[in-house]
């Protein structure tokens, strides 16, 4: 039996990058994992709940989790959303114990992309080609790194992608600054950390800094068009789909 | 002003608020501090070559000289040159009477003609304390030894006492502390275990200091100084068989 | 200036801070070599991960038994001969310290570094009641000089040029000073030698107080901090309840983490253990040792959700690795303790609205947790802050309204789509405009002031998943 799996496309790649999510699932069969996109998703509710409105949070929670009862896998193209399904969740219900154990259950199948690729499809990559078609360097997006503590597997990933030259970028696990709300309740300071970023990106002479989660693309590629950035601004699965030949920014 | 008891009542009563924690058991004192001293020591009086050589390797990383003597004789040798290149003239010491090598050390210097003065005689304490600070503070040079030697971190353990003041290693702007084998020990933990005997077997003085390296600062602008208040230089030297007492 | 809420909001002072050229320099600088600085000293400790998990839990055991560490610390110091005070807020400690000052005739007060005593504004009253007061630790003396608060928990005068402290030494000594590090130094040098001699009184901070010896543990680079509690005859250490620490063998794990996590040294220069006053036949050092154990808010945490933060061992860590602090220094945070921990010591000590704006002070990227040698999971705390601002409604209510209204949104797909659709069509002539506008309502103008609006896809992908254009 192929391994099933059910998209959590999140709000900012469903209205924003529909592209990734299209990625995501070409990428995802090429592997063969057979893919269904659960109807009537919004979000797994991060913003409201990073921003202290808990109870609000909780309600998104509760109408997101039976939307993916059924699944084998669930798969998250963003390492924040991935972290708040996997580490928030089963704590939103504190005098809810049914809610709890179904919140748990969800938690206990859901993976971020990347993760999902190398840790439990072992998708190893091929060894990349001799003449690399794109230089990409890699942002370690904050929920990804430390929630989920994952800094390998995107890189293992990228730097066995056919036609990839990886770069390593200096302070890679520096936050962009986006921070959802953050970005615009201070904005000059988000903004001064963007820019510490992109010019940490452009050092590296990449064409393209690809990152995991897409409120750092959202951050990444408007700062980058901007300032005048030529560098092109990928999530993960684009690249490795070999899609990305447009890209934004 | 609050008693003890309102103010640890107060604190009984938020303590009592926090609820659902999961026990965490403090970690267990020594039954026994003075034997597992002494294991300490005799383990680190089997591994004294290997722990100079790091003693010296990380006192010299922070920015230490370290010295190697045969003898105590041999050690005032290496203290009169030292204070012979930097022009030195006014010398203080630990009290000769509590450390036989001072005495050898301090008539080397005599004989060099340097003035040298117990920096903590046990007269000077009360009324005596205002002359005492004159010596000390016009001093080139402080003379102490060193209870112990952390070979882990380069330090010096100096812990006060009678004829050990502790402004001797301090006020002035060279410190030379002399030890032996003995006061060598591998690191921090087993510092504290011999801390803790210390402090068990009763009064010694209050003060013990750990000295890594000269006085420092990079609060200008992250530019590294020696030398704020503390001294600008300490020197180590180890003397390697020394005389009993 | 007692606890006074600053004068401009928080994004006024990040923009002050963000167009001041010189401290965004100094603050680079100091930050990546802190960086760098502890992660070698870390690596050169072995199993360092067990040591923090080592540490966490003594701090957490504390914690559980502090009535009764803090009763053998005091019983302890007092057998030593020390004498310990208990102060409830910052005025009794004030009290406490004035009044022993007044009562022994002290006209000079010596002080080595001690955020506690910042926190009470120990110096303002020393003055108010004329006794004279002088940081010896040469970035506060620097502080000092220049009427200002410290910007770094480590180093205090981080954002001040050369040049701008030798303007102040010139300015105090009456002569020219050349902008030369080491001479400034040796200038300080002489200046605070004198008063060391001359102080009655030295007041000192504590980073831990080991309750079995009832020894106090002072961890300092310069020496002034030795000076400080060896040459005048009284020694006052004021100290916050957190600092205590059961034995001496937990306080070698804390001293394995602190030096190396602040500054990437293995040992400060001097870690001094004080166990009382002189003793018989001692030369010298302080006669009488006064201990104040400050409460001033703590207490109040043990039940409360910013516990975990009592274990703090103000190493300043998490202000060397954090995005937001890097860009705007300590003066903007507008409290005694900045950065991450700052934020969360400032509602501990002066509530929770007092964090307002600085609870949303972070992109919750979770390297101070990272960095902390005693993981306090600071995020999380802040998260907990926000969610009591919303809660007992101290964030504005049309904040708080446009977040229901969100919540609301996104739990009904069809409004979802609907608010896609919507934007879908406003931002078309935005697009027109090239996607940079300048004068866009609410939000939208923060987000534009730096960066383009993103494009809102003309078909989301649900819609594209829908119609099957996917197979």
């Amino acid at each position: 039996m192929p391994p099933t799996a059910a998209l959590m496309v999140t709000c900012l790649v469903d209205l924003l990058y529909p592209e990734v999510g299209v990625a995501v699932v070409r990428l995802l069969r090429r592997h063969g994992v057979a893919v269904r996109v659960p109807a009537r998703q919004t979000c797994c509710g991060l913003p409201l709940f990073n921003s202290g409105y808990q109870r609000e949070a909780a309600r998104v929670a509760r109408r997101t989790i039976p939307l993916f009862a059924d699944a084998e896998h669930v798969i998250v193209p963003s390492g924040s959303c991935a972290w708040m399904v996997k580490a928030e969740y089963p704590h939103l219900f504190p005098d809810d114990p049914g809610a709890t154990a179904a919140a748990t259950a969800l938690a206990g199948k859901t993976h971020e992309l990347s993760q999902f690729l190398v840790r439990v499809l072992g998708v190893a990559g091929e060894a990349p080609a001799a003449t690399p078609r794109l230089r990409v360097t890699y942002h370690d997006s904050c929920h990804l790194l430390r929630g989920l503590g994952e800094s390998r597997a995107p890189r293992t990933l990228l730097g066995r992608a056919p036609g990839v030259e990886l770069i390593e970028l200096p302070g890679a696990d520096e936050c962009c600054g986006f921070g959802g709300s953050f970005s615009v309740r201070l904005p000059d300071v988000s903004g001064a950390i963007l820019r510490r970023k992109l010019e940490n990106v452009r050092a590296t002479g990449a064409d393209a800094v690809v990152a995991c989660d897409a409120g750092c693309l959202l951050q990444l590629a408007g700062g980058a068009v901007r300032a005048g950035h030529r560098v092109r601004v990928l999530h993960l699965a684009e690249v490795l789909a070999g899609e990305g030949s447009r890209g934004r920014g | 002003m609050t008693t003890r008891p309102e103010f640890l009542e107060r604190v009984q009563r938020e303590m009592a608020r926090a609820v659902g924690l999961a026990p965490v058991a403090a970690s267990p004192r020594p039954a026994d501090p003075a034997g597992v001293a002494a294991a300490v020591r005799a383990a680190a009086r089997g591994r004294v070559e290997e722990l100079f050589a790091r003693f010296r390797t990380e006192a010299e990383e922070v920015g230490a000289v370290v010295h190697r003597a045969a003898t105590e004789t041999e050690a005032g040798e290496v203290v009169w040159r030292l204070a012979a290149e930097r022009g030195i003239r006014r010398v203080v010491t630990w009290s000769r009477r509590g450390l036989g090598w001072v005495a050898a050390v301090a008539a080397r210097l005599g004989d060099g003609g340097l003035e040298v003065a117990e920096g903590a005689p046990e007269e000077a304490a009360g009324p005596g304390r205002e002359p005492l600070r004159g010596i000390l503070a016009a001093a080139d040079l402080g003379l102490t030894g060193a209870d112990l030697a952390i070979a882990e971190t380069g330090s010096l353990v100096l812990a006060s006492g009678a004829g050990k003041g502790r402004a001797v290693s301090l006020l002035p702007p060279i410190h030379v502390a002399v030890f032996g084998p003995e006061a060598l020990v591998p690191g921090l933990e087993e510092a504290a275990l011999v801390l803790e005997a210390w402090h068990a077997s009763g009064p010694r003085g209050a003060n013990v200091v750990v000295v890594t390296g000269p006085s420092r600062t990079a609060d200008i602008e992250l530019t590294l100084t020696r030398g704020v208040h503390g001294p600008k230089e300490v020197h180590a030297v180890f003397v390697a068989s020394p005389a009993a007492g | 200036m007692v606890g006074a809420e600053p004068a401009a909001p928080l994004a006024v002072r990040a923009r002050e801070a963000l167009g001041d050229r010189l401290l965004q320099e100094a603050l680079s600088t100091a930050t990546t070599r802190f960086v760098a600085a502890r992660r070698t000293a870390l690596g050169s400790l072995p199993d360092s991960e067990r040591y923090r998990d080592r540490a966490r839990r003594i701090k957490e055991a504390t914690l559980q038994r502090l009535d009764q560490y803090l009763e053998l610390l005091a019983e302890n110091l007092e057998r030593a001969g020390g004498v310990v005070h208990w102060a409830r807020d910052a005025a009794e400690a004030r009290e406490v310290v004035v009044g022993l000052a007044r009562a022994r005739g002290v006209r000079l007060v010596v002080k080595s570094k001690s955020m506690a005593t910042e926190e009470i504004h120990l110096n303002e009253a020393l003055e108010a009641a004329g006794i004279g007061a002088v940081e010896t630790d040469l970035g506060e003396y620097i502080i000092q000089l220049a009427h200002e608060r410290p910007s770094h928990i480590i180093v205090p005068a981080i954002h001040k040029t050369r040049a701008q402290i030798a303007a102040l030494f010139s300015a105090e000594v009456g002569s020219v000073v050349p902008p030369d590090p080491e001479l400034l130094t040796a200038v300080a040098r002489r200046e605070l030698r004198e008063k060391f001699l001359r102080a009655e009184m030295g007041v000192s901070g504590v980073n831990f107080a080991v309750a079995e010896t009832g020894t106090l543990v002072l961890v300092t680079n310069e020496g002034n901090g030795r000076l400080v509690t060896t040459l005048p005859r009284i020694h006052v250490a004021v100290m916050g309840i957190d600092k205590v620490v059961p034995t001496l063998a937990d306080v070698v794990v804390l001293l394995q983490l602190l030096p190396r996590s602040a500054t990437g040294q293995k040992l400060t220069t001097y870690t001094n253990f004080i166990t009382g006053p002189r003793r018989a036949g001692e030369a010298d050092g302080p006669d009488e040792l006064h201990l104040v154990i400050l409460d001033n808010g703590r207490a109040a945490q043990l039940g409360g959700p910013l516990r975990d933060a009592l274990s703090c061992v103000r190493c300043g860590a998490c202000l060397n690795v954090c995005p937001v602090y890097r860009e705007i220094g300590g003066h903007a945070y507008g409290h005694t303790y900045p950065g991450p921990i700052g934020i969360l010591l400032t509602a501990m000590l002066e509530g929770t609205p007092a964090v307002r704006d600085l609870a949303h002070a972070s992109s919750l990227c979770g390297a101070c947790l990272d960095a902390c040698p005693v993981r306090i999971d600071i995020p999380r705390m802040l998260v907990g802050l926000r969610a009591s601002l919303a809660r007992e409604r101290v964030a504005p209510w049309p904040e708080r309204a446009l977040f229901a209204a969100f919540g609301r949104l996104l739990r009904v797909p069809a409004l979802f789509r609907a608010a896609g659709r919507a934007a879908r069509l406003l931002q078309r002539p935005l697009l027109r405009a090239g996607g940079r506008p300048r004068r866009l309502p609410l939000f939208f103008r923060g987000w534009t002031a730096h960066r383009d609006l993103p494009v809102v896809a003309r078909r989301s992908f649900t819609e594209r998943w829908g119609r099957g254009e996917l197979g």
